[in-house]
């Protein structure tokens, strides 16, 4: 098969252009892709200092994985407190809704927060900065009370218009609890051996401590 | 046409929104508040920037045939960079915005700048076409969001205009809003560009019968001689 001139030149014209456009795009993300780890770790600290007590200890830094979720403790003088970690709710009324969730080691509530979501300016969204309704979730735990909302029979408030949204988030923070119900074993074990690395460490005269 | 033909032409006679309802996909879904509306036409006028730019720098270089896929990958590069950078430098813009920046690369607007006349002029023209083209879309985007989140929140850039017992209303904050304010707005450009023209109508006429009274004189002034 041959190709005529006009054919070759299209043929290079167009990968000039791509590779031009690739070398742009490598080169701005060499540059913002420190930028936006560091701007997604302070949404995360910002969040993370709402739902979890006052604490001495770097919840990121010392972030454990069980069950694919990563969970964040909250240490007082070495003692674990509380924990967060982020639950998606797949049934927004559109789309996902991240939920990040403070819970006290014996599995009750302590704050949530709504990290990101795409619900209706307005309507839904009404959850984000409605504090009182967040703030209903606190002190729940899976037995002190009926995790629906209202309309359901359950105990917590929905809006006018907007029962979609409270209907899943309550969801997603109940699975939040289920999750560590479930594997509360695991996630102790292995934030207790965090706790004894970072000891060892201590020990070793580097930093690691807990204040 | 000369630069200030092109900025007016751009900005206002063929305004993307108001005049050529292009580019409704981001208008109708981020104008919730003048903020939202302002950095969704920030990020446009940028890409449209770089876009007009860069195709003017390569026009008779790229074979005809192969133009629009050429246009499509700079238009597409230049959205990614914005949105990475937006990203970085303003991330919780980024997070309210988020789906809509990747979405600039399908708005015709920019191809249409791309084809229509970046491709046609020099840099200089396609650079002052894209400020004037950027800031129109930018200035409707911000009025529309203002004239929304006014109506359906009673703030303005998040401070609260009507105080604070307004009650939302939802129908503004809602895309049926976007809809109802866009068509009075729509209402008032043509109103305006009715008086405008019938201010230069009226010159024009006044310049015809100065120009017939002279000639008239002029006549006169021959037969009397």
């Amino acid at each position: 098969m041959r190709f005529d001139r006009e054919q070759l030149r299209m043929v290079f014209a167009l990968f000039v252009v791509a590779a031009i456009a690739a070398i742009l795009l490598g080169l701005t993300d060499m540059l913002t892709r420190e930028p936006i780890a560091e701007a997604q770790k302070q949404a995360l600290h910002r969040a993370l200092e709402q739902v979890l007590p006052a604490h001495g200890n770097d919840p990121q830094a010392q972030v454990v994985n069980v069950a694919g979720t990563a969970i964040y403790p909250a240490r007082v003088h070495g003692a674990l407190a509380a924990l967060a970690w982020e639950v998606i709710a797949p049934d927004g009324y559109s789309g996902r809704i991240r939920i990040l969730v403070g819970v006290h080691p014996d599995g009750h509530v302590l704050a949530i927060r709504i990290t990101d979501h795409k619900e209706t300016p307005g309507l839904g969204d009404g959850i984000v900065g409605n504090q009182p309704w967040l703030d209903s979730f606190r002190d729940r735990s899976l037995d002190n009370v009926r995790w629906q909302v209202k309309k359901d029979g359950g105990d917590f408030d929905q809006f006018t218009g907007a029962t979609i949204t409270p209907r899943a988030v309550v969801r997603a923070v109940k699975a939040a609890l289920l999750f560590y119900r479930h594997n509360r074993a695991a996630i102790v074990a292995r934030l207790n051996g965090e706790a004894k690395a970072l000891q060892t460490a201590g020990s070793n005269g580097s930093e690691g401590g807990d204040e | 046409m000369n630069k200030q033909e092109v900025f007016a032409d751009g900005f206002w006679h063929n305004n993307t929104i108001f005049v050529q309802l292009l580019g409704m996909c981001p208008l109708l879904g981020v104008t919730t508040s003048a903020e939202n509306g302002f950095w969704m036409g920030a990020a446009t006028l940028l890409v449209l920037l770089g876009s007009n730019l860069v195709v003017s720098l390569v026009r008779g270089v790229i074979p005809k045939n192969v133009r629009i896929p050429a246009y499509i990958t700079i238009i597409a590069a230049f959205v990614t960079v914005v949105g990475m950078a937006m990203n970085a430098w303003m991330h919780d813009m980024y997070m309210i915005l988020g789906l809509f920046i990747p979405l600039i690369v399908v708005n015709c607007a920019i191809l249409g700048r791309a084809e229509a006349f970046a491709s046609k002029n020099s840099v200089s023209a396609a650079v002052v076409d894209a400020l004037a083209v950027g800031l129109g879309f930018t200035f409707a985007l911000l009025l529309l969001g203002g004239v929304r989140e006014l109506l359906g929140q009673g703030e303005l850039f998040g401070f609260a205009v009507f105080g604070e017992s307004y009650p939302d209303v939802l129908m503004f904050i809602l895309p049926p809003g976007a809809f109802i304010a866009l068509g009075f707005i729509l209402a008032g450009v043509n109103l305006i560009n009715r008086r405008l023209k019938a201010r230069s109508d009226a010159a024009k006429l006044a310049m015809i019968r100065a120009e017939a009274v002279r000639v008239n004189a002029t006549a006169v002034a021959v037969e009397g001689a």
